[in-house]
């Protein structure tokens, strides 16, 4: 091995066992048997343990390679991620506590639990858990070909992709088994520390080393690309005005019931913890400007890139020391374990609580039960990535659309007195028929917008007009309750 | 619920910020700060963003009562 490689893949090492290690810190004096223990932290995180994993979420593997590829590729269009993530935190100020209160109130630990408990009915909550699984599994697939590519380029090519997705998956698993969601809390401060820092420094080094300074690289650019600078971007006519506010309000509104947000949610100790975190979330993202920059430079540096995913990583090869790569490298690696590990707990969980383990006889097993399909899938993800990588990639688009279209039975319907399960079970049919159809035709807007809002649309007139006829009279004890009728208790021994 | 809070309604400062405003800040020109227009909005965004919500909080009675209690 090249002596380069030999730093850069010790310095990842080095990191990447760190990290399991801190995790398994992470448990002592912790009750390793409960449920809720391991899926949600024990309801018991502080300010900066959320704000860590919450800020770690955001930062996947996608906004390394796929916000700087987007840059790279379209241009402006790129900035989506930021636009849908502060009206994301914003929303989420109103609808985490929400969620919070409703979950604690009635000891859930997913989305399936709240729309079970919400209709009183087990198998809405199993078949939300069989959609979630289907919309989720090509985001954890992603997260395992990302951490592959970044090995790989960082190893300067002496490390195969396929050993890349062996190690993602090993190490992902060996955490998150263990230590569950208080060990991804604490594996993402140490991320989040090197991702701040790498970032930072690449932002400071990249311009200067080959433009010879920020202004003089904008300069290039607004005279040379101003093509890439507006809306549409560059080479895709598709991605205009009425398609960046309707996937911004989609998405933003949508972040905030996805199952690895909410698992966010219900881990923290009270509801003000959410509220602060959502005020401080939003100045995270000015991070995100860092790979649109650096994919936006790589147009003059490594023109005519095949994979433009590796923009920003064939930049800092090209233009660090090796020890510098591996750091960057741990930063890009860890982005993609950490949410791949939360994602599979979700999971994971969903399966325990809403199908394995429903039935009186298998609940006491949830943990164990919860455990093994959080293996089981991240396995089936790795064997999709090996022999068919191609399918759940074009999946992934669907993720989004496909939750959004969750909205009206996780959220709404806490809120809706009248809203009945056909009603809802109906809604939620039709908008994942039309989301479905839209990508099985290889359209995901329509006229402009974003076809999950559509689905979204067909789902709430649907919803409304069966609750219209036949409105339902939910007991108040299903319906979310004001905070303030109910104190606060920073959480004791019950969960 | 929502009674009594009514500056959440600050909530959609970034809706607007990022979505209703897009006819005036898809451009290029003006550079500010060696930024293109639609960037430097961007980034102008993301900052008020915070500021939304904390407008959005200051009145609202369940984030005084937060603050009474820590």
């Amino acid at each position: 091995m090249h002596t380069k490689a030999v730093v850069s893949v010790g310095v990842l090492a080095v990191f990447v066992i760190g990290a399991v290690v801190l995790s398994l810190l992470s448990l002592r004096g912790r009750n390793k048997r409960d449920l809720a223990e391991w899926s949600v932290g024990g309801r018991s995180l502080g300010m900066v343990f959320i704000f860590m994993l919450m800020a770690g979420e955001t930062y996947t593997s996608f906004s390394y390679l796929g916000a700087a590829g987007w840059s790279y590729e379209y241009g402006m269009p790129a900035f989506y991620l930021v636009a849908y993530l502060s009206i994301g935190f914003a929303a989420g100020y109103l609808v985490g506590p929400i969620l919070w209160n409703y979950a604690r109130q009635h000891h859930l630990h997913t989305i399936t639990d709240i729309v079970s408990h919400r209709f009183g009915s087990p198998w809405l909550g199993a078949g939300v858990a069989v959609l979630t699984t289907f919309f989720l599994l090509p985001y954890i697939q992603l997260q395992i070909t990302g951490m592959g590519v970044v090995v790989s380029t960082i190893s300067y090519g002496t490390i195969g992709l396929g050993v890349g997705y062996v190690i993602a998956f090993l190490v992902s698993e060996a955490f998150v088994l263990a230590s569950g969601l208080r060990g991804s809390a604490w594996v993402s401060v140490l991320k989040d520390v090197l991702v701040v820092v790498t970032l930072l420094f690449v932002f400071c080094y990249v311009p200067v080393h080959y433009f010879g300074g920020f202004g003089p690289m904008m300069h290039r650019l607004v005279t040379e690309r101003p093509q890439w600078l507006a809306l549409p971007g560059h080479g895709d006519e598709s991605l205009g005005m009425l398609w960046f506010a309707s996937t911004g309000l989609l998405n933003g509104v949508v972040y905030t019931i996805f199952p690895t947000t909410v698992a966010g949610y219900l881990g923290a100790r009270n509801p003000g913890v959410l509220r602060r975190n959502a005020m401080i979330m939003p100045l995270y993202q000015v991070l995100l400007f860092v790979p649109v920059l650096l994919g936006l430079a790589a147009l003059f540096v490594v023109p005519g890139l095949g994979d433009s995913n590796l923009a920003m990583f064939q930049l800092i090869v090209d233009s660090l020391p090796a020890w510098a790569v591996g750091l960057v490298g741990v930063a890009g690696a860890l982005s993609a374990m950490v949410p791949m590990a939360v994602f599979m707990l979700v999971i994971g969980t969903m399966w325990a609580r809403s199908i394995l383990g429903a039935h009186p006889r298998t609940a006491p097993h949830q943990k164990r039960l919860a455990q093994l399909v959080t293996f089981v899938l991240g396995l089936t993800a790795l064997v999709f990535t090996f022999i068919a990588p191609s399918t759940l990639v074009q999946l992934s688009v669907l993720s989004y659309q496909g939750i959004a279209q969750l909205l009206p039975v996780v959220l709404l319907s806490l809120l809706w007195k009248r809203m009945s399960t056909v009603a809802g079970a109906c809604g939620l049919a039709c908008g994942v028929v039309t989301v479905v159809l839209f990508a099985a035709t290889g359209h995901e807007t329509w006229h402009g917008i974003n076809s999950g809002l559509v689905g979204l649309a067909l789902n709430l007139a649907v919803t409304g007009l069966i609750t219209w006829f036949k409105p339902a009279d939910t007991p108040a004890d299903q319906l979310a309750v004001d905070e303030r009728t109910t104190p606060v208790t920073s959480l004791s021994s019950s969960t | 619920m929502f009674a009594g809070r009514k500056s959440l309604w600050w909530l959609l400062g970034p809706v607007v910020l990022y979505t209703a405003a897009l006819p005036l800040y898809n451009r290029v020109e003006p550079v500010i700060l060696g930024m293109p227009f639609f960037m430097s909005w961007t980034l102008l965004a993301t900052l008020l963003t915070p500021v939304c919500i904390w407008l959005a909080a200051r009145r609202d009675p369940l984030w005084v009562a937060d603050q009474e209690r820590s």
